[in-house]
């Protein structure tokens, strides 16, 4: 059928065509359009593109931008870089809205509190398939750990990251401290913070603000005493005297005016640091690139994390993967880019973690082969690179990967310890009874 | 015969013209003004109805089901509704809205009412008062919440250097669970203050000014012409305000709850929107989260419904 342009459109056909692109718009609305076929891959990201005058972070933009113009120049589905800030990729709610509209990203970024939430909602793709099993075990154990199920890969790790503690040279000379002094159990931690701390300087500054990097901050010092969220076996494991004695020792800090309540010179440790705000604190690897970049002529120290009487020492090992969406576009093309990026034996893979690792950023690489390779391209030189690689990342245990109500509460447990001063006791029974009661209904892969 | 007939029949054919009447229009008068203010309004239902009818409805459907937010649809029934009256948090959260409201919203009222006295006199540079103390309103509150966190910081923040400056000790702001609530209200009145300054304003320049006249005539002081004249003619705009600020004091504490303390220390600033939101996009429980903000609409609507009652609506009948 034609239409006669002399004497206009007919009406029905107008409103059906009016309808048709109302429906449109509706399901464009509802991000179902995301489902459709064709269309470059969304890769989410807290890195690029972005233009900084940080050369830290224009250095990490660039890796992910020549990542994917390298993809784009060999492969017939493309990759578009999204790039989103990191308070609202990591803690806002972009990207779980964009789930539940069904407009996900292809492939984006995940830690490891994310993994079961995303696993069992059957987002994550299994990546094995697309993978050299030469890199599968090529992986730290622990690194992979946390981001497998059933013995399949969902989740390709691109760093890891041990925690420390920092401290300002300059402020433990003024106390008349020296690196004798640097603390080696929870006792001598307190005592040389009670010998740092000022009115305007905090002795210890860690996490206070409650969310996953609160706890992960925290579980180290759970862990020294011997103590777990969870054991072995996933059996809930809270009510023990070392989740009690970790709880007890910062909320002693606070306690005692050697933690802050707040963190100084909003939570900016290099700015606080400078300010002679704060003398130690207590934070990862990634700090050892901002000091590098903003302020490379700042003398600071670094130390493992004291242990309690009779513990053992360990470290949290955090860091960020990538994930390739099930339900986005082209799973199987985004499963194939992150096994290409990150999952192979091929040289250009290597060389492309390891200057993620010690070029782009400050991380310990999550692989034998690319750690030994950046080791000898001279990576970790530098005395910091060094010492967390050699001292602080052996006693590492990768952050777990519990649930928000997991998350929850223990999160609660430590604020109300910790800043509310509520009892150590009571609030340990109240995280064991609520993760005692999820355990029992929960459905889903193995919590640890 | 045909001869004498055939006029006849021509003018029987065709019938003498009717005066002329103007063309009938299709819809009378009261129509077309019914058609015309509907197509004005339209766009803004379609609006009202896309953005807040659709969603509202599907809001309520969705607190009957568990969603995981990755496509998966139970149906649960009142079961999100029984975990909510089952959840300390939840009731903590509500206790801790009701705080919130229940400090804000008359010292917002006060202050407000207050600084419209101020700034309606004639005092000299009082325009520029009224620019200063607007100005917060129009900042977003998520900047206003990065400010406010540098201006409270423990050690170096300015308000803590103002205390120490007069030989009084520093409190940590958002630290203390003992305080953060009352910083966050504090920041609150801030920025709204200048908002409802210009509403009362404009409630206090439709007085006549006779009435004054007549009044200091009288022998009335400022007390006296404030408490016959300016409160009894002021209601129908503190009822505006008195409910407009209960609202926002309900809805509008999220941005500053969530730049400035996420919900910490404690759980003691965790509002019933912030814990919504959280449960919604923090722990992907959208049909649980549905189900409490039924709830919290529901008591917005109950709450609407006692300042209607206690204020009479801003009228001033009494309603007899």
């Amino acid at each position: 059928m034609t239409v006669d342009s002399t004497r206009g459109v007919p009406r029905r056909r107008v409103l059906a065509g009016g309808a048709a692109a109302a429906g449109t718009a509706a399901l464009a609305g509802c991000g179902l359009q995301a489902k459709a076929e064709g269309g470059p891959m969304q890769f989410w990201n807290f890195y690029a593109p972005q233009r900084s005058d940080d050369p830290a972070l224009a250095a990490q933009s660039k890796w992910f931008t020549d990542l994917v113009a390298k993809w784009n120049a060999s492969h017939k589905t493309k990759i578009e870089l999204l790039y989103l800030p990191p308070p609202i990729y990591q803690t806002g709610s972009k990207l779980p809205t964009a789930f539940a509209a069904g407009s996900g990203p292809d492939i984006f970024l995940a830690s490891p509190g994310d993994f079961l939430r995303y696993y069992n909602g059957g987002i994550l793709m299994d990546l094995t398939p697309h993978m050299d099993k030469a890199a599968v075990k090529d992986y730290y154990k622990d690194a992979l750990a946390s981001r497998m199920v059933d013995g399949k890969v969902y989740a390709l790790p691109m760093e890891v990251e041990p925690l420390a503690m920092y401290y300002d040279v300059s402020a433990w000379e003024k106390a008349k401290l020296s690196e004798g002094d640097i603390p080696t159990t929870w006792d001598q931690l307190l005592d040389v913070g009670a010998k740092l701390k000022s009115p305007t300087r905090a002795g210890i500054v860690t996490e206070t603000k409650p969310g996953y990097l609160q706890n992960f901050l925290w579980y180290p010092w759970m862990w020294q005493g011997g103590g777990d969220v969870l054991d072995e076996k996933g059996r809930p494991s809270v009510d023990t005297k070392a989740v009690r004695q970790a709880l007890q020792l910062w909320q002693d800090a606070v306690r005692l005016g050697i933690t802050p309540r707040v963190p100084p010179a909003a939570n900016d440790l290099i700015a606080a640091f400078r300010g002679g705000n704060a003398a130690m604190w207590q934070s990862g690897i990634w700090q050892v690139s901002s000091f590098r970049a903003f302020a490379p002529k700042f003398e600071y120290g670094l130390f493992k994390l004291p242990t309690p009487p009779g513990g053992t020492y360990k470290t949290a090992l955090g860091g960020w993967s990538f994930c390739a969406n099930a339900k986005g576009r082209h799973p199987e093309a985004a499963a194939e880019f992150c096994a290409w990026a990150l999952g192979t034996m091929e040289e250009e893979c290597l060389d492309r973690m390891v200057d993620w690792c010690v070029k782009a950023k400050s991380d310990i690489a999550p692989r034998k082969s690319v750690l030994e390779r950046a080791t000898r391209a001279g990576g970790y030189d530098q005395w910091a690179m060094k010492y967390f690689k050699d001292e602080v990342f052996p006693g590492g245990r990768a952050e777990p990967r519990y649930p928000p109500v997991i998350y929850k509460a223990m999160s609660d447990a430590l604020q109300g310890a910790m800043l509310a001063g509520r009892s150590v006791d009571s609030e340990t029974s109240r995280a064991a009874q609520s993760v005692e009661a999820y355990v029992k209904s929960y459905k889903g892969a193995k919590l640890v | 015969m045909s001869d004498l007939a055939a006029p006849e029949r021509t003018a029987s054919a065709a019938p003498a013209a009717r005066p002329k009447e103007p063309p009938q229009p299709r819809l009378s008068r009261k129509h077309r003004e019914w058609l015309a203010a509907a197509l004005f309004l339209l766009p803004d239902c379609i609006g009202l109805l896309v953005f807040v009818g659709i969603p509202m409805v599907l809001s309520v459907v969705l607190s009957f089901f568990q969603v995981s937010g990755f496509g998966s649809y139970e149906w649960v029934g009142l079961g999100n509704y029984e975990r909510m009256l089952g959840d300390p948090l939840f009731w903590d959260s509500m206790k801790i809205t009701g705080i919130y409201v229940l400090v804000l919203v008359p010292v917002l009222f006060v202050v407000s009412l207050g600084l419209g006295l101020l700034v309606k006199q004639n005092l000299p540079g009082v325009s520029i008062f009224r620019t200063i103390f607007f100005l917060p309103y129009v900042i977003s509150l998520v900047v206003v919440g990065l400010l406010w966190k540098f201006m409270l910081d423990e050690q170096i923040g300015v308000v803590n250097k103002a205390f120490r400056s007069v030989g009084l000790e520093g409190e940590s702001w958002l630290g203390d669970p003992d305080i953060a609530l009352y910083s966050i209200i504090a920041v609150f009145i801030w920025v709204m203050m200048g908002y409802y300054m210009i509403i009362f304003l404009a409630g206090l320049q439709e007085i006549p000014r006779e009435y004054y006249e007549a009044a200091r005539i009288d022998g009335a002081g400022p007390w006296t012409q404030f408490r016959t004249i300016t409160w009894p003619l002021l209601r129908p705009t503190s009822f505006f305000v008195l409910l407009m600020s209960t609202v926002a004091a309900i809805t509008g504490g999220f941005e500053l709850v969530f730049v400035l303390t996420e919900g910490g220390p404690a759980n003691s600033t965790s509002l019933a929107i912030f814990y919504i939101y959280q449960q919604a996009f923090v722990f992907g429980e959208y049909g649980y989260s549905a189900a409490m903000g039924t709830a919290l609409v529901l008591a917005m609507v109950l709450v609407s419904g006692v300042i209607f009652k206690i204020t009479k609506g801003g009228r001033f009948d009494d309603g007899d």
